[in-house]
């Protein structure tokens, strides 16, 4: 489903992606994990193209995304995104952020997507917030509802870039919940993300970033057993020792 | 039009616009900088002391000042300072002053409210710590603000002011309204002699412009490396 | 003090033949506020547009912004409505400039295009600002959703800016109104302008100024107690400003 090769990107003199090669397949769930500052929130915008890349190939779905000539609305609208810092939309009400891509992108009516709103509130459990204004929710609520905003679009795949990072400890597990749910339905998802609990349960691959470069990338059991690279281990022995 | 655009009036009128014209712009915009900035602290400080009546005092001064168009409060010095000079001196009649003491007088007292609105900020953007410290220290209010707070507060807000310097250069066009020969004065007094008047107002815009700009640029290179260096 | 003071001078008649003093006074109001209302729409739409431009991606659209912006700031007001009013018919075609030159009412829509573009460039600097303090994180959710720009603008970016924006362009509106008085130079007759000529007219400076002044601040009151209801009526429940 995504296909990322060989993929190397400059911000000006320095080089945030060195020579990417990665692929997730269709019901695949990628947990790409590394220190800040290793490219893998870089590497992940790269996908839907919010940032641009000089070397390299990324494929979704057989479309290429650094291509000039593909309409890169259209692909996003295929692929869906879960921010670090949520990003709702302040001045809408949470149905009407959830109503917004449907309407103006996919082209639904009103009936349409207040009926796929609704559906998908109920899911991630918040059908009694639907008119309240984002700033009005807790954090980990705001991030339920931006994952039910991506899923509006009835995406092929999802991308998270640090869905629980900017959450306090309580909130976390409300969200990984949904993701993981997500993930048993067989979603094709990427996500960024330090949680190895969530990586342990529901990936089938992990991807460990290094200072813009993959270092490993193994089969979740082969990741968690034995990693290969002693950077890999160093950070794995760092954050699951607590 | 362009075909008999006459260069040579511009070229014929230089020294009078910049030695009678620009000097004038240019020590109004300095002068009237100078005191704003000291008159306009002060008011500051009276606004943000603690004492009583003075911050209403203060507070009236500058939000009145602030509402006025800039034209209106020229006509209101130009003929009030004669009566203030006649009430000051003891005089019988109004005192006679000159064009350039009056609209020295009201550029200063003027800018004097805005300059006193980036002072307040500054003066409030310094950490209670730091005044705390310096009473800690057994300085009196006044040795505070001098040595500790106003320092901090002028180093902070130079941008700001020298922005509004250059806003303050900008204004001072509008002396024409009572004929006085500032740079504008003088490029509009030699077009309606000569009858050029696409000319000479084409080349004080562009003077004004180049001025401007340069200094504006300035600023902003100064702002880059202030914020660096926080 | 030498002066006469006589604050029933309002209610004489002024020698124009318009009524009294006061009503002379009252009809500079409606000029100034006028031209201020019509150079305010078309620095709205003007500066949105060119303060748009200088959030966009594109190089080309920020230069021109840039420029736009620095060509109108850097210039004074009073001189730019002198190349409006006296250079502008010049440098245009012969009959255009004479058409231009005899128009009645010609100081009135001189100042109001003056100001539009004056207090423009001012607008785009307060939608720039507006717009940049939202963060990139807004623009990317947009974007991710499939909207193409100029969607993210106008679902997303510039709702929000506005709101944070009105403070800023509340003090823009009332340079504008004060700006007005500019105009008196190529003989538009708003308040100041007929403050000045009551002065003239009757000798009575501080009744004159006083009664221009008096009504400046009352305007100002006004505009601010009204942009007020507006920014309530406006604001987002739970948004606190900037991140």
């Amino acid at each position: 489903m995504i296909e990322i090769s060989r993929v190397s990107k400059w911000y000006a003199e320095f080089q945030v992606l060195k020579d990417c090669t990665t692929c997730v397949s269709k019901g695949d769930v990628v947990v790409v994990c590394g220190p800040s500052g290793s490219g893998k929130s870089t590497l992940i915008k790269c996908v839907n193209g919010l940032e641009p890349f000089q070397k390299g190939e990324v494929t979704v779905d057989g479309v290429s995304v650094g291509d000039p000539k593909t309409k890169l609305p259209k692909l996003r609208a295929r692929v869906g995104m879960v921010f670090q810092h949520f990003e709702l939309f302040p001045h809408l009400r949470v149905v009407e952020n959830l109503r917004l891509g449907q309407e103006k992108v996919l082209g639904r009516s009103r009936e349409e997507a207040d009926a796929k709103a609704t559906a998908l509130l109920e899911r991630v459990g918040l059908t009694a917030h639907a008119r309240k204004y984002p700033g009005e929710l807790s954090g980990g609520q705001q991030q339920r509802v931006a994952i039910a905003r991506a899923l509006a679009m009835d995406p092929i795949c999802m991308l998270f870039d640090e869905p629980t990072s900017a959450l306090d400890p309580e909130m976390i597990s409300e969200v990984l919940d949904v993701m993981v749910d997500l993930a048993q339905e067989g979603m094709t998802m990427m996500v960024v993300t330090h949680e190895m609990g969530f990586a342990r349960k529901v990936a089938d691959r992990v991807i460990f970033m290094d200072r813009g470069e993959i270092v490993e990338d193994a089969a979740k059991d082969d990741f968690f057993g034995q990693p290969r690279s002693e950077r890999a281990q160093q950070f794995l022995s760092k954050i699951l020792a607590h | 039009m362009f075909s008999n655009f006459d260069w040579d009036v511009i070229a014929r009128s230089l020294p009078y616009l910049f030695l009678d014209g620009m000097t004038f712009t240019l020590m109004l915009t300095a002068l009237a900088t100078a005191g704003g900035v000291v008159i306009g602290t002060l008011i500051a400080m009276m606004r943000l002391g603690g004492l009583p009546v003075l911050p209403w005092m203060a507070a009236g001064y500058v939000n009145v000042i602030r509402s006025l168009p800039l034209v209106l409060v020229i006509f209101w010095f130009y003929f009030l300072v004669p009566y203030i000079g006649q009430w000051v001196t003891g005089a019988s009649r109004p005192v006679q002053v000159g064009a350039f003491t009056s609209s020295l007088v009201t550029f200063t007292l003027f800018e004097a409210a805005y300059f006193a609105e980036i002072m307040r900020a500054g003066i409030q953007s310094i950490p209670n710590g730091q005044v705390a410290a310096g009473y800690a220290l057994g300085l009196t209010y006044w040795q505070v603000m001098a040595n500790v707070v106003l320092p901090q507060a002028f180093r902070n807000m130079i941008p700001v002011l020298l922005t509004q310097t250059i806003i303050l250069f900008q204004d001072t066009s509008l002396v024409y309204v009572l004929s006085i020969t500032d740079f504008l004065g003088a490029a509009s007094k030699v077009a309606q002699r000569d009858g050029r008047l696409v000319e000479m107002y084409l080349f004080a815009a562009a003077v004004y412009f180049v001025m401007s700009f340069a200094a504006s640029s300035l600023v902003r290179r100064l702002q880059a490396r202030i914020a660096i260096v926080r | 003090m030498s002066y006469n003071w006589n604050w029933s001078i309002f209610f004489e008649p002024s020698p124009e033949g318009v009524g009294t003093y006061l009503n002379m006074l009252l009809i500079g109001l409606r000029w100034t506020l006028v031209t201020a209302l019509f150079s305010w729409i078309m620095a709205l739409v003007l500066g949105s547009l060119v303060g748009v431009l200088r959030t966009l991606p594109s190089k080309r659209a920020q230069r021109f912004g840039f420029a736009y912006v620095e060509l109108f700031r850097n210039i004074p007001l009073l001189v730019q409505m002198f190349l409006w009013f006296f250079v502008l018919p010049e440098v245009v075609p012969r009959q255009v400039g004479l058409l231009l030159k005899q128009m009645p009412g010609a100081p009135f829509y001189t100042a109001v295009v003056c100001l539009g573009f004056y207090t423009s460039a001012r607008v785009a600097e307060q939608v720039r600002a507006g717009v940049g303090s939202l963060g990139r994180g807004q623009r990317m959710a947009g974007t991710a959703l499939g909207l193409t720009t100029g969607q993210v603008y106008r679902y997303v970016l510039l709702p929000m800016a506005f709101r944070i924006m009105l403070p800023p362009l509340t003090s823009e509106f009332l340079n504008n109104i004060k700006n007005t008085s500019v105009a008196l130079t190529i003989g538009l007759l708003e308040l100041t302008a007929r403050a000045r000529a009551m002065q003239e007219f009757s000798f009575q400076v501080f009744e004159a100024f006083t009664a221009a002044t008096l009504i400046y601040l009352a305007v100002n009151v006004v505009v601010v107690t009204l942009m007020r209801v507006l920014e309530r009526s406006v604001r987002v429940p739970g948004f606190i400003m900037g991140k």
